[in-house]
């Protein structure tokens, strides 16, 4: 029974899967998967998460805008965001985090790297 | 001194009385010598009872020592039964300090393992996702996306080109790109050009070091897109991401995965589009799929 639900947008297909692939070795954790920001939205506002993961760079609604319309929305206000990146150090990145996400990750994603971080944020042992 | 005088004087009388003076004196030298037996042996005797008294005294302090002694005897003993117990004991933290070095350099060893089966899993998911991605899309521009997405955000490029070689083999176009203007990226010509090399020889070609100096015709890595052992594109990749110093073994894994599936995804894909549906692709199969084809594959190509 999972006791977690994780939002993950990501629009690339491959990489969605990748982390679906990733995030499916946290038995505790339910993915659900949105294909950009918009789409990140509709879920949101369909469900109740404990996590979202986002990647920067999508169409229709990416996600720095995804960030900031999560940080005013009374449901999801306190959920940990984790952003993925490009870079390793970028304006995007520090933008993200400025506007309240709580992590970042930067690509090439390693599955060890994701799940360390979501089990971190949400303090699962 | 007394008695020697009346013995003198009794010696100097007449004779008659001489035997009785005799007599006289033999009683006195007796007495005198019983008197002086018994003042000897009472000397003697105090001599004894002091010697006694003394004996009494030394055996009283020896019986003390003893005692002492005994008592000192008993707490070397019982130091000599802790010393044992520590020794013992020192033996057995020795014997588990070593059986936890053991346990450490096991549990180290497992935790090593555990990495390394997570990273080959990793490894593994990377390619399976990528293999999956590249054959199950049947458009084109789906082959060429999860191209990128393969080279840029698996591998972790950031500037790279994608071409297309000629059917004649002699010139690479430029059919994806990413951070470079498409409109500078010009058809290669393949002789004496790096890309050329490759494609001749359909072995990718990547670089080990100054993995921060790569450029169009000197790029990081060239990995030629195979179909039937002929290069029909190929990947150059010309930066990597700032974060990625250096090639991971998957990334040359995933270069083996894409020279061996990628061109022949791209000609399935081109294929496929030349075809309204999935049924009419499927059309002719059973024509090709005749008996004396199944029981002679060279037959059926």
């Amino acid at each position: 029974m999972a006791e977690y639900a994780c939002l993950v947008v990501e629009d690339s297909a491959m990489m969605r899967q990748l982390l679906v692939f990733a995030l499916a070795r946290i038995k505790k954790l339910k993915v659900t998967e949105a294909e950009d920001g918009v789409d990140g939205l509709r879920k949101l506002a369909q469900g109740q998460f404990d996590l979202i993961i986002t990647d920067i760079n999508m169409p229709i609604m990416d996600g720095l805008k995804l960030v900031k319309r999560v940080r005013s929305d009374e449901k999801h206000k306190d959920v940990p965001i984790i952003i993925i990146t490009t870079e390793g150090s970028t304006e995007d990145r520090q933008r993200a985090m400025s506007l309240g996400a709580n992590a970042y990750i930067a690509k090439p994603i390693q599955a060890p790297q994701v799940i360390a971080k979501v089990k971190e944020l949400l303090d699962i042992r | 001194m007394s008695d020697e005088k009346e013995t003198d004087s009794a010696a100097s009388g007449p004779s008659s009385a001489g035997d009785s003076s005799g007599v006289l004196e033999g009683v006195q030298e007796r007495e005198a010598f019983v008197r002086t037996f018994l003042r000897k042996g009472m000397e003697f005797t105090e001599d004894l009872l002091r010697e006694n008294e003394s004996l009494r005294a030394d055996l009283d302090r020896l019986r003390v020592e003893n005692g002492r002694l005994r008592t000192q005897v008993a707490s070397d003993e019982a130091i000599r039964d802790l010393l044992r117990t520590v020794e013992g004991l020192e033996e057995e933290r020795t014997r588990l300090l070593e059986r936890s070095s053991e346990l450490e350099a096991s549990r180290r060893q497992q935790v090593d393992l555990y990495g390394e089966i997570e990273r080959e899993m990793n490894d593994l998911a990377n390619l399976y996702i990528a293999s999956h991605h590249l054959h199950t899309s049947l458009s084109v521009s789906s082959v060429v996306q999860h191209l990128r997405d393969m080279v840029h955000q698996l591998v972790g490029a950031e500037c790279f080109v994608i071409y297309l070689v000629d059917a004649d083999g002699l010139r690479a176009r430029p059919i994806a790109q990413a951070e470079l203007d498409p409109s500078t990226l010009e058809p290669i010509v393949l002789d004496g050009h790096p890309l050329g090399d490759a494609c001749l020889t359909g072995l990718p070609r990547i670089r080990e070091s100054n993995l921060d100096a790569g450029s169009l015709d000197d790029p990081l890595a060239i990995i030629p897109l195979l179909a039937d052992g002929k290069a029909v594109g190929v990947v150059s990749i010309i930066s990597l991401l700032e974060q990625k110093g250096d090639w991971a073994e998957v990334d040359r894994a995933l270069f083996r995965l894409l020279g061996a599936q990628a061109g022949t995804a791209l000609i399935a894909a081109n294929l496929y589009s030349a075809v309204p549906s999935p049924g009419e692709a499927l059309a002719d199969l059973g024509q090709k799929l005749d008996v004396s084809a199944l029981n002679n594959p060279e037959g059926a190509k």
